[in-house]
C-alpha cells in the first residue's frame, strides 16, 4: 500500500479561503449570520479543529457504527426486552425521543449554517460532517421510536411533539430557537457545540447510556452511546473558536455567549435528564444521582475546560451550584401533577425506598419536597386522586416556560424575578432568566408561553380540557401515573391502607 | 406539521403519515417532516420562522425574505420525496464502497508509478485546471450546506446536505492528488499556485464569478435554479466530465477514473433535482419562474464553461459538449 496518510494532505483540504472580487466579502459573509464580531482574518487564520477526520474515514467509520447500532436492534430481541421492561423504562424512552428526535434533526440547520458561514475552512469542513451527523441522530432515533409505536401511541410524540403547543414542546423550541437555530455561525458554535454539546449532551447520552445498559436495554444504550461518539467530534467546533476569541480580544463577547447558552441548556437538561435520573429510573438500576452526574460532567469537566480556555465561570455559578440541588425536584412534581399534559406516563419515583435514596443523595429532601409528596400520597390513599390533578394552568416563567417553583420552606424573591417591558409584566424563574431577557428584550418579548396563548384567547374552550386538546393530547395520549399509584401503597399493610 | 390530538390507540406509523395509503418506507419514517422550523417557514406561510424569537430579529427577517417570501409555491411541500430514498445509513453504505474503490485506484496507480508518466504538457493543464478545483468544489460544498438550512421540507434539506458532503469528497480527492502530484513533479507548481490560479487565471474567473454570485443568492427558489439547474451542471460537465475525458487522452487514468467516480454523486444529485422540478411543476407558475432564473444564470455558466475549457486541449469541442450537456439535462425536465 502506498496511500498517503491523512496528515499528508489534510491541510491542503482546509486551505480553501480565497479573496472574492465579484461580490463583496460582506455579502459573502454577512456579519449578522456569520461573525457578528467581525473578527479580523488573522484571528480566524488561527482556527485549528482538534478532531480531524477525512471524508473517506468518516463514511467508513459511520457505516460501521450504524451497522452495529441497527444490528443490535433485531426485532425479536427488542420485542422481548420492551415487553418485559416495565412502564418506567418506556416512559424514559418516550420522554427522551419526544424531546430529542426532532431537536437533533433540526440542529442540521445549525450545522449547515456553520458549514456555510464559518470563516475558517476547517470549521466549515467539520460542520459539514456535523450536518451529516445530525441527520444520523434524527434518523436513527426516529427509527427506534417508530419501531416502538406498537407498544404505545405515546411513542408517536417522537415525531409529533415539537409540532404541537404542548408546554414541554414550547419550552424545547424556545430553547433551541434561542441557542442554536436563531444564531449566527459564531454564536451557534459557542452555544450549541460548546455549551450544549460539550457540556450537557455528554451527560444525557453517556449518563443515560449507562443507565440503559443497567436496565438491560442494550440497543438503546448502543444507539445513544454511538451518537455520543459523533457529538464528541463535532462538539469540538466551538472550543478552538473560543480560544481564538479570548486570544484576540473578544473574551467579553465569548463569555456572554457561554453564559447565556449554558444557562438555557442547563434548564432544558434539568427537565430532561434530572427528573429521569433521579425519579424515572428504577431504583436498583441507578448508577449516580443527577447531582453527582452534574458534578462530574459539568462542575468538574466543564469548569476546567472553561478556565483552561481563559474564560471565567459564568457569573451565576454559585447560584447554579445551589440550583442543581433543588430545581429538578420541583420539575418532577410538575411532571407528575400535570401528568395529563405530557406525552408519557409519569413515574412518581417516591416509594419509601426511593425516598430514602433521595434523602441520602439530597439531605433535607424529606423535609422539603417530601412534604409535598406526603400530602399527595395521603390523597391517593384516601381515594381522592382527583385532588392530585390541579385542573388549572400554573404560573410559568415568561422566558423558559416552566412552572415557577421554589424549594418548600425557602424564601423567595418575587421582586427580583419580574420586570415590566413595554407595558407587559414578565415573571422569571430566577434572576438569571431575567438577566438573559435584559440582554436583548426585543428578541424575547414577543414569545408566548402556553399561558400567554391562553390569555390571548387562542385556547377554546378556555378551560383545562380545552388546553389539553390545544396541546395536541387526546385521552389516549395523555400521561397517567406510570404505576397506577402502587408506589403510594408500597410498604403499607392493606388494613392500614383501608383505614386511611 | 402542526397536529392536534390523535385518538387511535394503535398506530402503525407516525400519525402524520397515516393518511397516506401506502405503508411508509424506512426512508419516509425517518426523513419526513423532521424540521420543526418548517411548521412556520415555508413559501407562502405567515411566519415568523422562529416564533419564540422577536419577529424583527435578523434570523426571522432572513427566513422571511429567503424562504417564506420565495415566489415558488406548493400545496404540500412535505410531500417531496428523494426518488433514491437516501437515508443517512444508506449514504454511508454507498459512499464507503465508492471510497474503497477510489482508494484502490489511488493505491494501484501509485504503485505502478502512474504520475511519472504524465507529460509536461498535461502537468501544466493539471496544475492550472485540476488542482485549483478544490476551491471550486468548496464553493459547492458551502452553497449546498446553506441551501440545506433554507428549505420548506427536511426531505429537500437532506438532499442538499448529502450534496454538500459529496463536494467535500471531491475536494478531498483533489487535495490528495495535489500532494501526490507535487511530490512527483516538484517544479510544476502543484500545491503552490492553486489559490492564485483560482483568483486570477482567466480559465477560472468564469466559475469564480458564477459561484461567488451563487453563494450570495440566499432565496430558496432562485438558489435551487442557480445552483442545481445551472451552476452545478456546468461544473460537472466542464470540470469533471470534459476534464476527465481530456485526462483519458493524456494517459492520466487516475483523473479519468476519479472524475467518473465523482460523477456518480452527480447522478444522485441530478435524480433528486429532476424530482424536485417535477414536484414543482404540479403547480402553475413555478416552471416559468425556474425558466426565468435559468435564463438569468445560463450566460454566466456558459461563460464559465468557455473560459475553463479554453485551457483544455481540444477546448472548443469540450466547451460545446459541456454546454450542450447542461442544456440536455434541463431539456429532459422540460426546462
Amino acid at each position: 500500500m502506498t496511500l498517503l496518510q491523512r496528515s499528508d494532505w489534510y491541510d491542503v483540504a482546509r486551505d480553501t479561503n480565497w479573496t472574492p472580487s465579484f461580490v463583496a466579502e460582506a455579502e459573502l459573509f454577512p456579519s449578522d449570520i456569520s461573525d457578528p464580531f467581525d473578527m479580523p482574518k488573522a484571528a480566524w487564520a488561527e482556527y485549528d479543529e482538534p478532531y480531524k477526520v477525512s471524508y473517506a474515514e468518516y463514511v467508513k467509520v459511520q457505516r460501521e457504527k450504524d451497522a452495529g447500532v441497527y444490528a443490535v436492534n433485531t426485532a425479536a430481541a427488542r420485542t422481548r426486552f420492551m415487553e418485559e421492561a416495565g412502564q418506567r423504562w418506556h416512559s424514559v424512552l418516550k420522554l427522551h425521543f419526544g424531546a430529542v428526535c426532532l431537536a437533533e434533526s433540526s440542529s442540521q440547520i445549525s450545522e449547515g449554517r456553520m458549514a456555510r458561514f464559518g470563516r475558517a475552512p476547517g470549521m466549515r469542513n467539520m460542520a459539514t460532517f456535523g450536518l451529516l451527523d445530525e441527520i444520523r441522530h434524527g434518523q436513527a432515533q426516529l427509527y427506534f421510536a417508530h419501531e416502538s409505536l406498537r407498544y404505545s401511541p405515546q411513542f408517536n410524540f417522537a415525531h409529533k411533539l415539537l409540532g404541537t403547543q404542548e408546554w414541554g414542546a414550547i419550552m424545547t423550541r424556545s430553547t433551541l430557537d434561542d441557542v442554536f437555530l436563531g444564531r449566527d455561525a459564531v454564536t451557534t458554535a459557542i452555544m450549541l457545540t460548546f455549551a450544549f454539546e460539550t457540556g450537557f449532551t455528554n451527560m444525557q447520552f453517556i449518563g443515560l447510556a449507562g443507565d440503559a445498559a443497567e436496565a438491560g436495554d442494550t440497543s438503546f444504550s448502543n444507539l445513544i452511546s454511538s451518537i455520543q461518539t459523533d457529538e464528541s467530534r463535532h462538539a469540538q467546533i466551538g472550543a478552538p473558536l473560543l480560544k481564538l476569541m479570548v486570544k484576540n480580544g473578544y473574551k467579553a463577547e465569548a463569555q456572554k455567549a457561554v453564559d447565556i447558552g449554558f444557562w438555557r441548556t442547563y434548564r432544558f437538561f434539568t427537565l430532561l435528564t434530572g427528573t429521569v435520573i433521579d425519579y424515572f429510573m428504577p431504583l436498583e438500576k441507578r448508577t449516580s444521582s443527577f447531582k453527582e452526574f452534574m458534578e462530574e460532567w459539568i462542575v468538574d469537566q466543564f469548569e476546567r475546560t472553561l478556565l483552561d480556555m481563559g474564560l471565567d465561570l459564568p457569573w451565576y455559578w454559585d447560584f447554579f451550584l445551589e440550583d442543581i440541588n433543588s430545581f429538578h425536584h420541583g420539575m418532577q412534581i410538575g411532571w407528575w401533577l400535570y401528568r395529563d399534559t405530557v406525552w408519557f406516563d409519569v413515574p412518581a419515583g417516591v416509594s419509601p425506598a426511593e425516598r430514602e435514596w433521595l434523602e441520602a443523595k439530597y439531605p433535607g429532601w424529606n423535609d422539603s419536597w417530601g412534604r409535598l409528596w406526603d400530602q399527595i400520597g395521603e390523597n391517593i390513599r384516601a381515594g381522592k386522586t382527583d385532588l392530585t390533578v390541579p385542573k388549572t394552568l400554573p404560573v410559568v416563567c415568561s422566558f423558559n416556560n416552566l412552572p415557577l417553583v421554589t424549594t418548600p420552606g425557602k424564601s423567595w424573591d418575587p421582586q427580583g424575578q419580574m420586570l415590566t417591558y413595554k407595558g407587559k409584566k414578565y415573571y422569571f424563574q430566577s434572576h438569571v432568566e431575567k438577566w438573559i431577557f435584559e440582554q436583548d428584550p426585543e428578541r424575547y418579548a414577543a414569545h408566548q408561553t402556553l399561558i400567554d396563548q391562553f390569555l390571548a384567547g387562542k385556547i377554546q374552550p378556555p378551560n383545562y380540557e380545552g388546553a389539553l386538546n390545544y396541546m395536541g393530547l387526546s385521552p389516549v395520549e395523555r400521561g397517567k401515573d406510570a404505576e397506577n399509584y402502587a408506589w403510594a401503597f408500597a410498604g403499607r399493610e392493606p388494613r392500614k391502607m383501608a383505614a386511611e | 406539521m402542526r397536529e392536534g390530538p390523535v385518538e387511535q390507540a394503535k398506530l402503525k406509523t407516525w400519525s402524520a403519515l397515516s393518511g397516506q395509503r401506502r405503508k411508509p418506507s424506512e426512508y419516509e419514517a425517518v426523513a419526513y417532516d423532521a424540521h420543526f422550523l418548517n411548521d412556520y417557514a415555508q413559501p407562502g406561510k405567515s411566519g415568523p420562522a422562529l416564533p419564540s424569537i422577536g419577529p424583527d430579529s435578523f434570523i426571522n427577517r432572513w427566513y422571511q425574505k429567503n424562504l417564506i417570501e420565495s415566489p415558488l409555491r406548493h400545496d404540500d411541500w412535505l410531500a417531496f420525496r428523494d426518488p433514491e430514498e437516501v437515508t443517512y445509513r444508506r449514504y454511508n453504505i454507498i459512499q464507503e464502497g465508492q471510497e474503497n474503490y477510489v482508494a484502490e485506484i489511488l493505491d494501484r496507480f501509485s504503485n505502478e508509478g502512474h504520475d511519472t508518466g504524465l507529460s509536461a504538457e498535461w502537468q501544466t493543464v493539471l496544475a492550472r485546471l485540476y488542482t485549483p478545483s478544490r476551491f471550486l468544489h468548496h464553493t459547492v460544498q458551502m452553497a449546498s450546506a446553506y441551501a440545506a438550512t433554507t428549505t420548506p421540507a427536511s426531505t429537500i434539506s437532506h438532499c442538499y446536505a448529502f450534496q454538500s458532503a459529496d463536494a467535500l469528497r471531491a475536494l478531498s480527492h483533489v487535495s490528495y492528488r495535489t500532494v501526490e502530484l507535487a511530490r512527483c513533479h516538484g517544479q510544476a507548481g502543484f500545491n503552490e499556485d492553486e489559490r492564485s490560479h483560482w483568483e486570477t487565471a482567466p480559465e477560472w474567473q468564469g466559475f469564480r464569478e458564477l459561484m461567488e454570485k451563487v453563494l450570495v443568492t440566499y432565496e430558496f427558489g432562485e438558489l435551487f435554479a442557480a445552483l442545481n439547474l445551472v451552476a452545478k451542471p456546468a461544473i460537472d460537465e466542464a470540470c469533471l466530465r470534459q476534464l476527465g475525458r481530456a485526462a483519458r487522452r493524456h494517459d492520466d487514468s487516475v483523473l479519468d477514473l476519479l472524475s467518473d467516480a465523482v460523477l456518480k454523486d452527480t447522478a444522485r444529485s441530478r435524480s433528486w433535482t429532476q424530482a424536485l422540478v417535477k414536484f414543482l411543476g404540479a403547480r402553475d407558475g413555478n416552471v416559468p419562474l425556474l425558466r426565468g432564473w435559468i435564463a438569468k444564470w445560463e450566460p454566466l455558466a456558459d461563460q464559465a464553461i468557455d473560459a475553463f475549457c479554453a485551457g483544455l486541449p481540444d477546448g472548443d469541442r469540450a466547451a460545446v459538449a459541456a454546454r450542450q450537456a447542461t442544456r440536455d439535462f434541463r431539456a429532459a425536465m422540460g426546462l
